[in-house]
């Protein structure tokens, strides 16, 4: 359940740093930073989408649709729009927040 | 008041009669409905908070001699301004109606259901937490180490399993102890909830402020630390009511002081900061609390995962949606038929008795049996069978958590038309019945877009319209006309979604929403809200329908709907090219949408006619246009003007009304104006 455990490898690697949505599923993956409106952003940020922590890209709507992420233990649906403007890198490289 | 509440609360308490009042507050979800089945079993209520649209379920009930009433609070994450509901939550909590919260959490979601746990330590109103579901975290091998998380929020916590009822009492006796016998002392929430030090500093800097200079406003119930941090937060409530405050000279400036010196700090926006910090606390907790039994149990693939991969599959998801509407329709029409069938003949067989023993003539029978009755028995046949199965399966769909599913693989679809991928939920219901479809729209979290869901749904051909567009178009013009005709609704309801998007203030929110995982639907809570909807639906629009029933009888006995034709003739006659007698059965039409068609064929039947003798084609298709278009059925309009208000229902009856009569005029002169020239 607790799954705070970040692996860090190699910090001197630079990440690649891309939207949410183009992530593909299954990838594991951390939140960098959230570029959105101000009421949306809290939204996110009460439900747990902060930058730092860890998400799993789960499945993608076809047509461009709505994203699911795994996060904080339970499943999150996310509009194209917000999924967008969430930039993520590989979990592997990240150093904890 | 402002800095006493807590105290004050609890001193009026010490005389507290024998009455408890408790609310439940948790996430979505987490088996608060469950709970507050077990506890309060039939007696609840449901209504709307006072001035607000969000519903608010009551119950109460007697233990150990002392009367509980207990509030079911709306599932949230939060305690911010994101929705009405968690607004109206939060000011109830902290009102003098509330003695005690449980905050009931789901053992499987620890992380953020203790989210929700701060935010409402924060309020400093007595609370007991109830770890839901502790079964099934036993059963993942993962304990709990209750007196570590007791040590850690100094609250009692207590193990629930609310589908068995176990440790649901306990609950109430535990709340007897805290609220009569005084065993509590609100903990210091600077132990529990400290944030890191810059943060902290602000936080108490600010309440400290609030606490010298607010003493004695009256209008402000929330602990001034609780404050402190929405205002950090820059809660637009919040700042609104300490605005007008004269003893806070400069506290907007501070504020923003405050938040750009803390925002320069982390590099980050104030809300995430606040967030992050408290997600930090909660896994420090975790760390504590939680004990994996064996490290090596791997959770098995289970059936749950297998439904949720097929079911949002970008092929087989939209197979077994199809499938899963079909069956809600099969299901709801073969139900709601047969009985229906059931009763029109007994309600014949009854109108013959009755018309044998006071005669037909008899003019109290007219009113009170043509009228109320008839009125009474075709809300029943029509509407209310249809209504009971659709709230039943709906409400198997939502407990089991498909719904979800549903709106993530028709999100994209429905942003074409403006609104979110939830919206086709009641959408969908729509085809069957509009009253059960708009009262569904309640499931939209911002009231611009229940308001737009409310106006799409209104619109869409329910099984009556069906009827009449079959039954007449169908019939004497086939299908293709019929095509025609849905085709232009379905661009009106289009139409519609696009203009209310236009025009209401704010923008299209996208889709957030949390997908649970599937569970066996919980027979008592379906069974008790599909009552309870249905319920609501008899004791608040049936009286209305017998009355309006009532009246359109003696309008019709003292011929008092001839001069209503003549009034309409200048609508129904020139603009629309239909016979003056339709202006009456339009206007039945509002009672049940088939009586325009039932009426037009008892019309034709006693000149010894037909209906194609009646009207000719053009008129037909105007005629099914407009019965289409025009206005909400009046069982619609009145769950439209409970779910948001009566100016707003009286708003989309004057936009479909002209809707319906721009498009049948336009139909009616271009068709005279294509035949003439032909």
């Amino acid at each position: 359940m607790n799954t705070n455990h970040f692996i860090h490898k190699d910090h001197s690697q630079t990440a690649v740093i891309k939207r949410l949505t183009e992530c593909k599923s299954g990838e594991e993956i951390t939140v960098v930073s959230v570029n959105i409106g101000h009421k949306q952003k809290r939204r996110l940020a009460n439900l747990g989408i902060v930058p730092g922590v860890k998400v799993k890209k789960k499945n993608c709507a076809p047509f461009r649709g709505p994203q699911q992420i795994l996060v904080r233990g339970t499943c999150l649906v996310l509009g194209r729009g917000i999924a967008s403007r969430i930039f993520v890198k590989c979990a592997n490289e990240c150093p904890p927040y | 008041m402002s800095c006493h509440g807590t105290k004050n609360k609890s001193r009026k308490k010490v005389e507290t009669k024998n009455t408890i009042n408790i609310a439940l507050a948790g996430n979505p979800n987490v088996g608060k409905s469950v709970i507050f089945n077990q506890l309060t079993g039939l007696s609840q209520t449901i209504g709307n908070w006072p001035g607000k649209t969000v519903e608010k379920m009551e119950g109460h009930l007697d233990f150990h001699g002392f009367h509980f009433n207990i509030v079911d609070l709306p599932g949230i994450y939060s305690l911010s301004t994101y929705s009405l509901e968690e607004i109206v939550s939060r000011e109830y909590i902290v009102s003098d109606d509330v003695d005690l919260i449980i905050n009931v959490i789901d053992a499987t979601n620890l992380e953020r259901n203790l989210f929700f746990t701060f935010q409402l330590l924060e309020l400093e109103v007595p609370m007991i937490l109830a770890i839901n579901q502790m079964d099934l975290l036993r059963k993942r091998n993962i304990e709990l180490n209750f007196r570590e998380l007791v040590k850690i929020f100094k609250l009692p916590v207590l193990p629930v399993v609310a589908v068995h009822g176990t440790g649901v009492h306990k609950l109430l006796e535990k709340a007897i102890e805290i609220v009569v016998y005084q065993h509590y002392k609100f903990p210091n929430l600077t132990s529990i909830l400290a944030f890191g030090k810059e943060v902290e500093d602000k936080v108490n800097n600010l309440t400290k402020y609030l606490l010298e200079n607010a003493c004695g406003s009256n209008q402000i119930n929330y602990p001034p630390r609780f404050m402190a941090i929405k205002l950090l937060e820059g809660d637009p409530e919040i700042e609104k009511r300490i605005e007008g405050i004269e003893k806070y000279p400069n506290i907007i400036e501070r504020i923003n002081q405050f938040r750009h010196e803390l925002e320069e700090l982390h590099g980050e926006d104030i809300n995430t900061i606040i967030s992050s910090e408290i997600y930090n606390n909660i896994h420090s907790i975790l760390d504590r609390v939680v004990e994996i039994r064996n490290k090596k149990h791997r959770k098995k693939y289970n059936i749950s995962d297998v439904f949720d991969h097929l079911t949002s599959h970008s092929v087989w998801g939209y197979v077994i949606l199809i499938l899963v509407i079909a069956c809600v329709y099969i299901f709801t029409f073969s139900i709601g038929g047969f009985f229906g069938e059931l009763i029109d003949e007994v309600f014949i067989a009854w109108s013959e008795q009755i018309y044998l023993i006071f005669g037909e003539e008899n003019i109290w029978i007219q009113i009170f049996w043509n009228g109320g009755m008839a009125g009474l028995f075709g809300a029943i046949t029509g509407v209310l069978l249809y209504v009971i199965p659709f709230f039943f399966v709906i409400e198997i769909l939502q407990d089991s958590g498909y719904l979800p599913r549903a709106a993530f693989l028709l999100d994209k679809f429905m942003h074409y038309i403006g609104v979110h991928g939830k919206t086709i939920i009641p959408m969908v219901l729509g085809f069957g019945c509009n009253v059960p479809a708009c009262a569904g729209c309640r499931i939209m979290e911002t009231q611009r877009e229940k308001k737009i869901s409310i106006a799409m749904t209104s619109i869409i051909p329910c099984a009556a319209v069906m009827t009449v567009v079959l039954g007449l178009v169908g019939r004497y013009l086939g299908l293709g006309w019929v095509l025609f005709l849905f085709a232009i609704n379905f661009s009106v309801i289009i139409l519609v979604g696009r203009i209310l998007n236009k025009v209401m203030p704010g923008e299209c929110t996208e889709l957030i929403m949390e997908m649970h995982e599937y569970r066996l639907p919980n027979h008592k809570v379906i069974f008790k809200q599909t009552w309870m909807r249905t319920k609501e639906f008899i004791f608040k629009a049936l009286p209305l329908i017998v009355v309006l029933g009532i009246i359109l009888e003696i309008m019709l006995i003292f011929d008092l709907l001839s001069p209503l034709n003549t009034i309409l003739a200048p609508i129904t006659v020139i603009w629309l090219g239909l016979p003056a007698v339709t202006g009456v059965f339009l206007i039945y039409g509002i009672l049940r949408k088939e009586l325009t068609l039932v009426l037009l064929e008892i019309l034709a039947f006693s000149l010894g006619l037909t209906i194609v003798d009646l009207l000719n084609p053009i008129q037909m298709i105007t005629f099914c246009m407009v019965t289409m278009l025009y206005v909400p059925c009046f069982a619609t309009i009145v769950v439209i003007a409970k779910q948001t208000s009566w100016k707003y229902a009286a708003q989309i009856c004057f936009l479909e009304i002209g809707i319906a009569l721009l498009i049948g005029g336009i139909f009616h002169f271009a068709s005279v104006a294509i035949i003439n020239f032909l």
